[in-house]
C-alpha cells in the first residue's frame, strides 16, 4: 500500500465508522448496583429481561452494573459531567440527595396520578413524594424488614417454633435463652444479631423498627422536602438504643463481634435477626439450603402497641441530564405496566406491585408472598427530607456511640440531634 | 563572520529550547489539566457554596472554614489522621530500616524473602484490604484463631472503637514495609564499604559502626521516607473506606474519607473543599518542616 492510499484509508475509517454507527439502533444505558445488594438487580443481567422492549421499541438497553458502595457518588460525578446513564436503578434513600441537586427527572403528573390510583398501598407509599409527585418507579419485590428466625434453634431452647416474640420484653427473654456460650463464656451464638459496623446508613436502617416502633422517628414531617426538625432525641429515641444496650451489657444475648446480621442467621451464628426479608429469601436457598427459617414483624415496646418496620425500595428514575431522555422513560413505562409487573414478578418469583396483579397466581397461594403481604401494612419509608444523608449519618454514628460505649446514650442523642439539624438546615439553604 | 556565527548559534539555541518545551508540554499539559487546575479549583471552591449540578457558586467568605473549626466529626477525622501519621511514619521508618539491615546482610533464600516483603507494596489496597477484613473477623479470623492457640484473648479488631484504629494501623505498615525496606536498602547499599572498612579497624563495633556511620549517612534516605510517608499518612482512604467505612463510632474517620463523604453523600463541595484545603497546608507545613529540620542530620565523611 502506497503512502497515498493509506492516507485515503485513514481518512475514511471515521467516516465509515460512522456510518455503521447511524445504521445500528439507539443503545440507552440503564446503571444498576452489581452483585447480590438487592435482588431486583440481579434480573437486568438475564439477556432476555429487556428483550420484548428492545424488538418494539427499536431501542437497545444497556445494562450496566456499578459497584454499590460507591454508586450514588459515580452517579453524582457522572451526572455532573453530563454523561450520566439514561436510566438509574437507585437505592431510594439516595433520592433526597440526587434532589437537593434537582438532578431527576419527574414522572409527568397524569402518569403518576394513574401509578398512584393502580398499584397497592405500599407501592403508593412508597412512590408518593407528596402531593401525588413521584420522582421514580419503585421496583417490584420492595424491600420490607422483618423479623427472621431460625425454626431450629427455637426448638433447641425449648421455644415453639412457629411463635417468635411479640414484644421488647419477650424478645429480650428470647434473645437469652437462643444464646450460645463455649467453656470460656465467650458468646458462639448471639440471639439476636445487630448491625452495629460500616456505613452509618446501614446501622440506621436496621434500627429503625425500634426507634420507630418506640414512638421515635428520624425527622418530624417525613414529607416535607425541606425544613423540620428531628425526632429522635427523646424517650422513644432513648427507649430504642437502650434495648439493645441491655441486650448487650445485661442479657449478654447480642455482641459487637457478630457484624452482618444477615450473614450470621444464615451460617447458623445468630438466631434471631431484622433486616431485609427479600435478602434471606434469595439468600437462604445457596447460602444456607437446610435452613428453616420464619418471618414476622419486628416485636413491638408493649403489647398492643402496633409495629413498625422500614419499607424500602429500589427505583427507576431518569436523570435530568441523560442524554436519551425520551427513549429512557419510554423503557420506563413499559417495564412498569401492569403486564410486564405480572409477568416479570412470576418469571422472577417476586412481590408484584399493582393491585391487579396480587389476585392473580402464583401470588395469591405463595405462602412467602402472603406472609410479605402481611408485614407490608407496617413497613414506613424514610423520609424525603432533603437533608436525610445527614440525619442518617449523624442517627447512625448515635447508636455506633452507644453500642460502642463511645458515649452515654443521652449525651450521643444530643450530639446527633445538633448535627442533624444542622444537615437539614444546610439542605435547605 | 563573528556576528553571523553568534547568530546561528542563538537561533540554534532557541530551535533547541523550542523543541524542549515541545517535549515537555504533553507532560506539563497534563498535570496542569488534571492536577494543578483542579487544586486551584478546590482552593477557590472552599470560600464558596458550590451546587454542582444547578451551576450555583454563592461567595460565603471563609463560612465553610468556620463551620469546620466547629464541628465535632471533623475534630475526630482530624485527631485521628493525626494518630495515624504519628504512628505509622516513624514505625514504617524503623521497621523498614530493621528489615533493610537483616537483608543487607547474606542468607539463602534472601531474594525470595525480600520479593515476600515487598509484595503488599504491589498489591491493590483495596484487595489487600478485603483479605484483612477477613484476617480480622472475630469468629472465623486468623488472627483470633492464633491468639486462641497460644492462650490469649481473642480481640474485636474493627468491631470495636477501642481496637479498629489500631487494626488499621497494623495493615497499613504492613503494606507499606517493603516498599520502606526496599528504599532503606538502596541507601545501604549506596554506602561506600571504605568508610565501615575505616571504622572496623579503628576497633568500632558493630552496634557503633550503625549508630556512628550507617545511619548518619542514611540521613538523607530518612528525610526521604519520612516525607513521603507523611503525604501518604495524611491521605489515608482506601484501608478505611474497605475495613471499616469510618466506623465503629467515628473511630476510624479520617479526614479524606470525610471529605469524601461531605462532597459526594451529601454533596457539600465546598466544605469538602475546604477540608482539602486544611490538609492541603498540613501536609505542606509538615513536609517542609520535616524538610529543614532532616537537613540538619545531614553528614559527609
Amino acid at each position: 500500500m502506497n503512502r497515498r492510499s493509506a492516507l485515503k484509508l485513514a481518512l475514511s475509517a471515521p467516516l465509515l465508522a460512522s456510518r455503521r454507527a447511524w445504521g445500528q439502533a439507539k443503545t440507552i444505558t440503564l446503571w444498576y448496583p452489581a452483585g447480590d445488594i438487592t435482588a431486583g438487580a440481579a434480573h437486568f443481567t438475564d439477556k432476555s429481561f429487556f428483550a420484548p422492549f428492545e424488538a418494539k421499541a427499536g431501542v437497545k438497553v444497556e445494562a450496566v452494573g456499578l459497584d454499590y458502595d460507591t454508586m450514588q457518588q459515580k452517579i453524582f460525578a457522572a451526572a455532573a459531567a453530563k454523561n450520566v446513564g439514561d436510566v438509574l436503578f437507585v437505592d431510594g434513600s439516595w433520592v433526597p440527595g440526587f434532589l437537593k441537586e434537582e438532578m431527576l427527572d419527574a414522572v409527568p403528573d397524569a402518569r403518576a396520578k394513574a401509578w398512584l390510583d393502580a398499584v397497592s398501598p405500599e407501592i403508593r407509599t412508597l412512590s408518593d413524594y407528596g402531593k401525588g409527585k413521584m420522582w421514580g418507579y419503585p421496583q417490584y419485590g420492595i424491600d420490607i424488614y422483618g423479623l427472621t428466625w431460625n425454626k431450629d434453634h427455637f426448638k433447641e431452647a425449648g421455644l415453639d417454633p412457629e411463635k417468635p416474640p411479640r414484644t421488647w420484653d419477650e424478645f429480650r427473654d428470647y434473645a437469652k435463652k437462643l444464646t450460645k456460650r463455649d467453656a470460656q463464656g465467650n458468646i458462639t451464638r448471639v440471639g439476636y444479631a445487630i448491625r452495629h459496623v460500616g456505613h452509618p446508613h446501614g446501622v440506621v436502617h436496621k434500627h429503625f423498627w425500634a426507634l420507630y416502633g418506640a414512638g421515635a422517628s428520624l425527622v418530624d414531617d417525613p414529607l416535607a422536602l425541606r425544613g423540620g426538625k428531628v425526632n429522635f432525641n427523646n424517650d422513644g429515641g432513648r427507649a430504642a438504643l437502650k434495648l439493645v444496650l441491655d441486650m448487650l451489657d445485661v442479657d449478654k444475648s447480642t455482641s459487637l463481634n457478630f457484624p452482618d446480621p444477615r450473614a450470621a442467621l444464615l451460617k447458623g451464628l445468630a438466631s434471631m435477626q431484622i433486616s431485609e426479608t427479600v435478602s434471606i429469601h434469595e439468600r437462604a436457598p445457596k447460602e444456607a439450603p437446610g435452613l428453616k427459617w420464619g418471618l414476622a414483624t419486628p416485636p413491638v415496646r408493649k403489647a398492643g402497641d402496633k409495629p413498625v418496620t422500614l419499607l424500602g425500595s429500589w427505583l427507576y428514575t431518569v436523570p435530568k441530564m441523560a442524554k436519551n431522555r425520551e427513549a429512557a422513560w419510554q423503557l420506563l413505562e413499559w417495564i412498569n405496566t401492569p403486564e410486564q409487573d405480572f409477568e416479570m414478578c412470576k418469571k422472577y418469583a417476586a412481590t408484584p406491585r399493582y393491585k391487579v396483579n396480587w389476585d392473580k397466581e402464583p401470588f395469591k397461594s405463595n405462602a412467602y408472598d402472603q406472609a410479605l403481604k402481611q408485614i407490608y401494612p407496617y413497613g414506613k419509608p424514610l423520609p424525603v427530607n432533603l437533608g436525610l444523608n445527614g440525619v442518617m449519618d449523624a442517627m447512625g454514628g448515635a447508636i455506633q456511640k452507644t453500642w460502642h460505649h463511645e458515649a452515654k446514650l443521652e449525651d450521643a442523642l444530643v450530639e446527633a440531634e445538633r448535627a442533624a439539624n444542622k444537615a437539614i438546615a444546610d439542605a435547605a439553604k | 563572520m563573528v556576528h553571523s556565527t553568534r547568530r546561528l548559534i542563538a537561533r540554534l539555541h532557541a530551535r533547541r529550547v523550542w523543541h524542549a518545551y515541545l517535549f515537555v508540554a504533553p507532560i506539563v499539559l497534563l498535570f496542569g489539566a488534571f492536577r494543578v487546575v483542579p487544586s486551584l479549583q478546590t482552593l477557590l471552591y472552599s470560600v464558596y457554596r458550590v451546587e454542582l449540578l444547578r451551576g450555583r457558586f454563592t461567595f460565603i467568605g471563609f463560612e465553610n472554614f468556620r463551620e469546620l473549626l466547629a464541628d465535632p466529626t471533623f475534630h475526630r477525622a482530624a485527631w485521628n489522621t493525626l494518630v495515624y501519621v504519628l504512628v505509622i511514619v516513624p514505625v514504617s521508618a524503623a521497621l523498614g530500616l530493621l528489615f533493610a539491615v537483616v537483608f543487607d546482610t547474606r542468607f539463602p533464600l534472601r531474594e525470595l524473602f525480600k520479593a515476600l516483603y515487598f509484595a503488599p507494596m504491589v498489591t491493590s489496597t483495596v484487595a489487600a484490604a478485603v483479605v484483612w477484613w477477613w484476617l480480622y473477623n472475630p469468629q472465623f479470623g486468623l488472627f483470633n484463631v492464633l491468639l486462641r492457640l497460644v492462650g490469649l484473648p481473642i480481640q474485636p479488631w474493627l468491631m470495636s472503637s477501642r481496637t479498629a484504629l489500631l487494626s488499621i494501623i497494623l495493615f497499613s505498615i504492613w503494606k507499606g514495609l517493603g516498599y520502606n525496606m526496599v528504599i532503606y536498602l538502596a541507601g545501604l547499599q549506596a554506602i561506600p564499604e571504605s568508610f565501615i572498612e575505616a571504622a572496623r579497624i579503628d576497633g568500632a563495633g558493630a552496634f557503633q559502626r550503625f549508630r556512628r556511620i550507617t545511619f548518619p549517612l542514611l540521613a538523607p534516605t530518612t528525610a526521604f521516607l519520612l516525607i513521603y510517608n507523611s503525604i501518604q499518612a495524611f491521605q489515608v482512604f482506601d484501608q478505611v473506606f474497605v475495613l471499616t467505612s469510618g466506623g465503629p463510632a467515628g473511630s476510624t474517620n479520617v479526614v479524606v474519607l470525610d471529605l469524601y463523604r461531605q462532597a459526594f453523600e451529601r454533596y457539600n463541595f465546598g466544605y469538602a473543599a475546604a477540608e482539602a484545603t486544611v490538609l492541603f497546608v498540613l501536609i505542606l507545613g509538615v513536609t517542609v518542616l520535616q524538610y529543614v529540620y532532616s537537613k540538619r542530620f545531614e553528614v559527609s565523611y
